[in-house]
């Protein structure tokens, strides 16, 4: 039986290996033509990538230092022969090209660089998304990345779901216009490259520990532990937008009440009779403003009471 | 204000070293520019705070200045950023470095979060730790305050290129956090008077981090440390001698927080790579407050954290990954009188696959399987009741996609998520009242999305998302949540004239939930309503190419909410405060405002270039905020009742939250 799965395994890696050393075929040395060639025709585009970061010839291995425009786009010889035209004879990074063509033609230089060490567990990967869906080297917005569009925007294109949770009311301040540096982005929490969290590639091993990179107060530990805030905030919060005050899931006290429901004054109905012009004629106190919390203000942990009063 | 000066005079400092360097290719770009802002805000405090939520406009009008100075040469580069001196959203950065051998930066920046303005309070001492006064109901004659907080962040780092393919990364963030928020303690316990209370903020917390390793295929290693601590100026809020004892209320503790991790990645045959990431963490706590048995708390919890996951693209049409995960958070506590019992342990396991595979005709179908288990105790776990469940967690999904025309996308997605929770003792698992947390539930969620593009300036996209988690075990607490999410969006470019866009957005959640209350307990029901829809559309027109542009700009949101009682006879008794004299029965207890708000702005901008460099902008916005609930309509800061059992005295916030704002701006922008 041992053998019979040796043969196998041996003809498996015999015929992967043969896959792979003609998917890996050497493209001609040849049929370059240079940067300046390309510029007769696309100077915009030329000029932008002479001033962008890989037009530096001090940073080694740059396109700059290797074959400049070709670097990206493949020998030019044939398309410059045929005339020139979009997509002839010349790689561009349009979908008719997969996006692991695309991928590969950034990771060629890329792969070693910090930030991408990860992007084998991407999420975005995983979803045929490729480097130049979200990035532009001849037109990006300003910063850094060298992203098509700013953040929010960008990440709204696709992930309209969690555009609609930022219009909220109660909200990370991500969108806000007056606020001259952003001061939170979406890269704030996630990394879009890749993270061991592969679901939401959050930029933490658990989501509290993100959290706690802002919201250090919330940290403790604490004499007196609510047991679901040290395990997970998003049991109570919806981190990208709410309709409920203090991006909380459901509004106080039915959120309380969630798991707080068979003994004591926490199991008992609150109404709208309970408002502040109700005509209920106790437990008001438990509905009105901040409901629980009016008097549970240490909801996240206490150091005095285990009723989170002090 | 001293962070501020550093930072300026560093960068006046940097500039000239740019002349010790090669002039070759020299660029040096920048841009001046001054925002005027004169609105017209009609709100009370509430809606004031709510308008000027994130940001700085507490006057009728405003004068924003920024700056932008950017030099590049083909050995160097130096960006300097200012802007909205002397407010609370000021922000100053620069980073620059030497291509190819090292990067910095510099930052400073503030943000402000405003809650309330104009809060009230029966007691003297608002934003120290230390409360004093008898209180009485007069609120008119109250103290004022501002539930409000200033963040100001500043620091840097510097990465080091210059070694590749090792690499050095350190930086340094300092954050102070200032002002007023709004806490609660109850004057006696249980069933005294609420008192809503200003909670003072005067937070320290620095970070730092260094990262450090080699990264070159088919090899990544790192090594990472962070030290994090938080220190609150305040150990406590000291309370008048009406509360009962202890008397004072626990602020956050000082902490601090230090993690080293490794991690790595190696490339293997057949496109494949394993990568790792280890990490142990201390977190510790220290609060001068808490004497419970003549001396202080300390609190200590660790962390462990490991992470395996091999990827492999064999062949161009397979995407293949496993991933195995493990999570320990063990709280080491001081265990004074015990109150270990309320000490959180857990460790969470997690293992799956995932199985891409591109199809003919342009389909690729992905898929996966993941299993989480969840074991979490109490230290010294002694009420039965109270025993935590261990959840075991299998999750299926499936994902097609197809791209096999140019002109469209389509997305189809299904994801089962099943919990199973294991209660350890009879007593937690005959427990009819389940926590939504750790209660078995069973989640389908239906995700389809289309994405069109029938011209090249065109661009439509539609989404869909159902959600629906039954939580199958649960009698009493959070029985059923189900969502319907609709998402549209288009954008249209029309030719060089003008660009359109716009979305349009529908959200329905309803919670069901089922408690017992009352003695004998009796049951009851509400059903939670969340409904949101919102739109928003947008234009640019280029009416004189490349010189004048007008900018339009309308977002709508609407949000509905309320709730349906359904209550056992037996609860309309007095201990409920729903007895006879209330009035109350099963038609007139439901609540039909429950964060209901309209969200209503509208923004035209027109922007002249002059010439390249100097361009003008005017514009006009109108901002309206209207909101209603049935917790903060007709509010009273000092509500009659009984004594001692309902009467609170309470501070306004978030009280008062409508508002309606002319906003009228202009400006001009110098570019070089």
């Amino acid at each position: 039986m041992k053998r019979r799965i040796l043969v196998f395994l041996s003809i498996l890696f015999f015929v992967f290996s043969l896959v792979l050393i003609a998917q890996n075929k050497v493209e001609g040395e040849s049929g370059f033509v240079g940067s300046e060639a390309c510029k007769d025709c696309h100077e915009g585009q030329y000029n932008k990538f002479v001033k962008s970061v890989h037009g530096k010839k001090a940073v080694p291995g740059n396109p700059a230092n290797r074959d400049g425009c070709e670097s990206c786009h493949g020998p030019g010889a044939q398309h410059v022969e045929k005339g020139g035209g979009r997509g002839v004879a010349i790689f561009l990074f349009s979908k008719k090209e997969t996006s692991t063509a695309r991928d590969s033609k950034c990771l060629t230089c890329h792969q070693d660089m910090r930030g991408v060490e990860n992007w084998n567990l991407s999420k975005h990967k995983s979803f045929l998304v490729a480097c130049d869906n979200c990035h532009s080297i001849h037109s990006p917005v300003p910063g850094k990345s060298y992203l098509k569009a700013r953040e929010p925007d960008l990440c709204f294109g696709c992930h309209r779901n969690i555009r609609a949770l930022f219009n909220k009311q109660s909200h990370h301040p991500i969108k806000e216009e007056f606020v001259g540096r952003q001061a939170l982005k979406c890269s704030s929490c996630h990394n879009p490259m890749g993270t061991f969290d592969i679901k939401a590639m959050i930029k933490a091993d658990s989501v509290n520990d993100l959290c706690y990179r802002c919201h250090a107060e919330k940290r403790g530990p604490y004499a007196f532990e609510h047991p679901p805030v040290p395990e997970n905030c998003l049991y109570c919060h919806e981190v990208h937008g709410s309709n409920h005050s203090r991006l909380l899931t459901r509004k106080v006290p039915l959120l309380c009440q969630s798991c707080h429901n068979s003994t004591g004054h926490p199991s008992r109905p609150y109404t709208n009779l309970h408002s502040f012009v109700g005509t209920a004629t106790q437990n008001k106190n438990r509905f009105f403003a901040r409901g629980c919390l009016n008097c549970h203000g240490n909801i996240h942990g206490s150091s005095l009471v285990p009723t989170f009063q002090r | 204000m001293k962070t501020k000066i550093i930072i300026i005079a560093m960068t006046i400092c940097l500039m000239p070293l740019s002349y010790a360097f090669p002039q070759d290719n020299k660029t040096i770009e920048g841009e001046i520019g001054v925002t005027g802002v004169w609105f017209d805000l009609h709100g009370k405090e509430g809606g004031k705070a709510k308008f000027t939520e994130y940001r700085d406009l507490r006057e009728d009008g405003a004068v924003f200045g920024r700056a932008r100075l950017n030099l590049d040469t083909d050995k160097y580069f130096l960006n300097f950023n200012v802007g909205d001196f002397a407010y609370d959203t000021q922000y100053y950065t620069v980073d620059g470095g030497l291509w190819g051998k090292f990067k910095f930066d510099l930052f400073y920046d503030e943000i402000p979060h405003n809650i309330t303005f104009d809060a009230r309070t029966p007691f003297v001492g608002a934003g120290h730790d230390l409360l004093t006064g008898t209180p009485n109901p007069n609120f008119p004659l109250w103290n004022t305050f501002d539930h409000s907080i200033l963040r100001h962040q500043y620091g840097g780092g510097f990465k080091v290129d210059a070694i590749r393919p090792f690499f050095l990364d350190v930086s340094f963030e300092r954050e102070n956090r200032d002002g007023i928020k709004p806490t609660g303690a109850a004057e006696t316990s249980p069933g005294g008077r609420a008192f809503e209370l200003p909670e003072p903020v005067e937070y320290v917390t620095n970070n730092l981090k260094v990262s450090a390793g080699y990264s070159k295929k088919p090899l990544f290693l790192s090594l990472n440390y962070i030290h994090s601590d938080f220190n609150n100026s305040n150990s406590g809020l000291f309370l008048p001698s009406n509360f009962n004892a202890p008397n004072a209320f626990s602020l956050p503790p000082d902490n601090t927080y230090d993690k080293g991790a490794f991690k790595g990645a190696v490339s293997l045959p057949f496109n494949s790579r394993f990568s790792t990431n280890v990490g142990f963490a201390r977190g510790r706590s220290e609060t001068s407050i808490v004497d419970l048995v003549g001396s202080g708390y300390t609190g200590k919890v660790d962390n462990v954290n490991y992470d395996f996951t091999l990827t492999s693209n064999p062949v161009r049409f397979l995407d293949a990954k496993a991933y195995y995960k493990y999570y320990k958070r063990f709280n080491k506590s001081d265990d004074p009188t015990g109150v270990a019992d309320i000490f959180l342990n857990y460790k969470i396991t997690t293992y799956g696959a995932e199985l891409g595979v591109r199809f003919p005709l342009d389909f690729y179908l992905s898929g996966g399987y993941k299993y989480v288990k969840t074991e979490r105790n109490k230290r010294g776990e002694s009420d039965p009741l109270e025993i935590l469940p261990f959840n075991m967690d299998n999750i299926l999904f499936v994902d097609l996609k197809w791209s096999g025309v140019d002109f469209l996308e389509a997305r189809v997605g299904y994801e089962n998520f099943d919990r199973d929770a294991h209660y350890r003792t009879a007593d937690s698992f005959a427990n009819p009242a389940k926590r939504f947390s750790y209660a078995a539930q069973n989640r389908d969620t239906v995700k389809a999305a289309l994405d069109i593009f029938p011209l090249e300036n065109l661009n439509l996209g539609f989404e869909y998302r159902y959600k629906n988690t039954d939580y199958s075990d649960t009698v009493f607490g959070l029985r059923r949540d189900k969502r319907h999410e609709f998402d549209v969006s288009a954008d249209y470019r029309i030719g060089k004239i003008a660009k359109v866009y716009g979305y349009g957005d529908y959200g329905w959640i309803r919670f069901n939930q089922a408690q017992t209350g009352g003695a004998p307990p009796l049951p009851w029901d509400g059903d939670q309503w969340d409904k949101t829809w919102g739109y928003g559309i947008g234009a640019e027109v280029y009416v004189i190419p490349k010189k004048l542009t007008l900018i339009f700009q309308h977002d709508y949101v609407k949000s509905n909410g309320s709730v349906d009682f359904a209550l056992n006879n037996g609860l309309f008794v007095a201990a409920s405060g729903l007895g006879p004299g209330s009035g109350a029965n099963n038609d007139n207890i439901d609540i039909s405002r429950w964060d209901d708000y309209t969200l209503y702005s509208l923004s035209i901008k027109a922007v002249y270039n002059f010439t390249k460099s100097l361009a003008a902008m005017i514009g006009y916005a109108y901002e309206r905020f209207s909101y209603s609930d049935a917790q903060l309509n007709n509010y009273l800061f000092a509500p009659a009742g009984p004594p001692n059992s309902n009467a609170a005295f309470l501070t306004g916030a978030y009280k008062d939250q409508t508002y309606r704002a002319n906003v009228v701006f202009g400006g001009v922008t110098y570019k070089f």
